[in-house]
C-alpha cells in the first residue's frame, strides 16, 4: 500500500454550528432560571414577611439601626412637629406600633422607612416641600410602606438576589454582569409596584386626617421641576420608584376615582432653616419618599 | 444607569470578541492550511522509528514548535454559561485545534531539509489556571526528533 499525503477534507476536531445560536440559547435558559428562581423565593419571602410581627421586628432590628433617628438627645423642633404629623396619620393608616421620626441633615430630598419603625427625613425634603400636607403625605407614603410592609420584603428579595446571582453565576463577574439587567428590571418592576401602593395609602390617609387631599402632589412636582423636565426615558425600567409624573397622574386619578377633593393647605408649624437650594440626591437610605 | 452602562459595556465587550475573534481565527485557520499544504510530503510520526525505507542518517535532531493562543472575550462568555449547563465547550474547540495544528507547523518550519519527524509528542498546559483573572490561553509545545538523510533525494 502507497502512502498518499493530503489534507483531511473536513476537520471534525471542531463543531461547525454557529455559536451565536449558542449563546442565546444557554443566555435565555440563565436568565429564565434566575427569574424563575427570583419569583418562587419572593413568594417564600412574602410568606415569611407575614409572620413577622412589628414588635419582633423592633426587636430584630433594633440593634442594626439604632443610630439616626434613635439618638438619645431630646428631639428638635423640626422633629417633634414631624412626630406630631406622624402620630396624627398612624390610626388613619392602621399602624399600631410607635414609629420615631429623626432628620437627617443632608442634600438629599428624601424621606426613608427603615425596619423597626423609624423614618428618616432628609433635610433637603424640608426645603422643597412647602406645606404640612405635603409633608404629611411623604410621611404617610413611608407609613404606607410599614402597612404593607415592602421594608422587609424589599430587603428579604434583596438578599435572596444577591446570594442568588452568586450562586448562579458561580462568581463569574462577566456572567453576572448579563443577567445583572434582567434581574434588577424585575426587582425595579416590584419595587414601584410597591411604590404605588404606598402611594394610594397615603393619600387615603390624608384624606382621612385632614379631610381633602390637598398638598398630596406637592412634594414630585416640586422634584419634577427641579429636574426642568428631563426625560430619562428607559432608563424608567431599572428605576425603584415610578416616574414622576407618572405617580402625580395617578394621584388624580386615584382621587377623581375616590371622590376625594382638594383643599386648603396649612403652613408648617416650625421655622425653616435655610439650607439653600437642596440638590436632588440619589437616595442615601434604601426606601424612600 | 448604572445597570445600563454595565449593559452596554457587555454589549461592546462582547460584539468586539464576536467580531475580532471571528476575524482572527479565519485568518489563521487560512494560513494554517496553507501551510499545511507546502509541508504535506514531510511525515511527522508518533513511532520511535522511521517510516519505510531509509537511506542512512546523516543527522538526528531534537526540535520542537510552541505555540500560545488566546480565546475571545466571546468565546469565553459562551464557555462560562456552557460550565453552567454542561456539555461540549465547543467555544473553545477552535482555540486548541488552532493551537495543537499551529505548534506542529512551527516544529516542521524550524527544521529546513528534514525528511522525517519522529517520535512526536504534543503536550498542551493552560496558561494561569483558573486564577481570578482567567486569561483563557492555552500553550501547546509540540517537540520531536527530525531526521535528515545523508542523500539529496527525499523519501516518501
Amino acid at each position: 500500500m502507497k502512502y498518499l499525503p493530503s489534507l483531511p477534507r473536513k476537520n471534525d476536531n471542531v463543531s461547525h454550528n454557529h455559536p451565536l445560536r449558542e449563546f442565546f440559547l444557554l443566555l435565555a435558559g440563565v436568565v429564565a432560571l434566575v427569574l424563575a428562581a427570583y419569583w418562587s423565593l419572593g413568594l417564600f419571602v412574602d410568606f415569611a414577611v407575614e409572620r413577622i410581627s412589628p414588635e419582633r421586628e423592633a426587636r430584630l432590628f433594633s440593634a442594626a439601626f439604632s443610630n439616626g433617628a434613635d439618638k438619645e438627645d431630646p428631639p428638635s423642633d423640626r422633629e417633634a412637629a414631624l412626630q406630631e404629623i406622624v402620630d396624627n396619620l398612624a390610626p388613619c393608616i392602621d399602624i399600631t406600633f410607635p414609629v420615631r421620626v429623626g432628620v437627617q441633615e443632608s442634600e438629599a430630598a428624601n424621606a426613608a422607612a427603615f425596619p423597626g419603625g423609624r423614618i428618616v427625613v432628609f433635610s433637603g425634603l424640608l426645603d422643597k416641600v412647602k406645606s404640612e400636607n405635603g409633608l404629611a403625605f411623604v410621611l404617610a407614603h413611608e407609613l404606607g410602606h410599614y402597612k404593607n410592609r415592602d421594608h422587609l420584603r424589599l430587603m428579604g428579595r434583596g438578599i435572596v438576589l444577591v446570594s442568588l446571582t452568586a450562586m448562579v453565576t458561580g462568581g463569574n463577574a462577566d456572567i453576572a454582569r448579563v443577567v445583572a439587567p434582567a434581574r434588577d428590571v424585575g426587582q425595579a418592576r416590584y419595587s414601584q409596584s410597591r411604590e404605588s401602593k404606598a402611594d394610594r395609602s397615603a393619600l387615603e390617609a390624608l384624606n382621612c386626617h385632614y379631610g381633602h387631599i390637598g398638598g398630596a402632589t406637592e412634594f414630585f412636582e416640586a422634584m419634577s421641576a427641579g429636574r426642568g423636565g428631563v426625560d430619562i426615558g428607559a432608563l424608567h425600567y431599572f428605576s425603584s420608584h415610578p416616574e414622576l409624573k407618572e405617580r402625580i397622574d395617578a394621584l388624580n386619578d386615584l382621587a377623581g376615582a375616590m371622590g376625594f377633593s382638594s383643599g386648603e393647605v396649612a403652613r408648617i408649624r416650625f421655622e425653616r432653616e435655610d439650607a439653600g437650594a437642596a440638590e436632588e440626591g440619589r437616595p442615601s437610605g434604601w426606601r424612600d419618599q | 444607569m448604572e445597570n445600563l452602562i454595565n449593559l452596554g459595556v457587555f454589549i461592546i465587550l462582547i460584539s468586539c470578541g464576536y467580531v475580532f475573534g471571528k476575524i482572527a481565527e479565519k485568518r489563521h485557520y487560512k494560513s494554517i492550511i496553507n501551510r499545511e499544504r507546502k509541508f504535506l510530503t514531510l511525515p511527522a510520526v508518533s513511532g520511535k522509528n522511521p517510516v519505510g525505507e531509509v537511506p542512512p542518517i546523516r543527522r538526528a535532531q531534537l526540535v520542537q514548535g510552541s505555540v500560545v493562543i488566546s480565546v475571545d472575550y466571546f468565546k469565553r462568555m459562551l464557555a462560562g454559561l456552557r460550565n453552567f449547563f454542561g456539555g461540549t465547550v465547543r467555544s473553545y474547540e477552535t482555540l486548541l485545534d488552532r493551537a495543537r495544528r499551529e505548534a506542529l507547523l512551527r516544529l516542521k518550519e524550524s527544521c529546513p531539509g528534514a525528511r522525517q519527524i519522529i517520535n512526536l509528542r504534543i503536550e498542551t498546559s493552560s496558561i494561569s489556571k483558573g486564577g481570578k483573572n482567567r486569561i483563557g490561553s492555552v500553550e501547546i509545545l509540540a517537540y520531536g526528533t527530525a531526521l535528515y538523510y545523508d542523500i539529496g533525494s527525499p523519501s516518501a
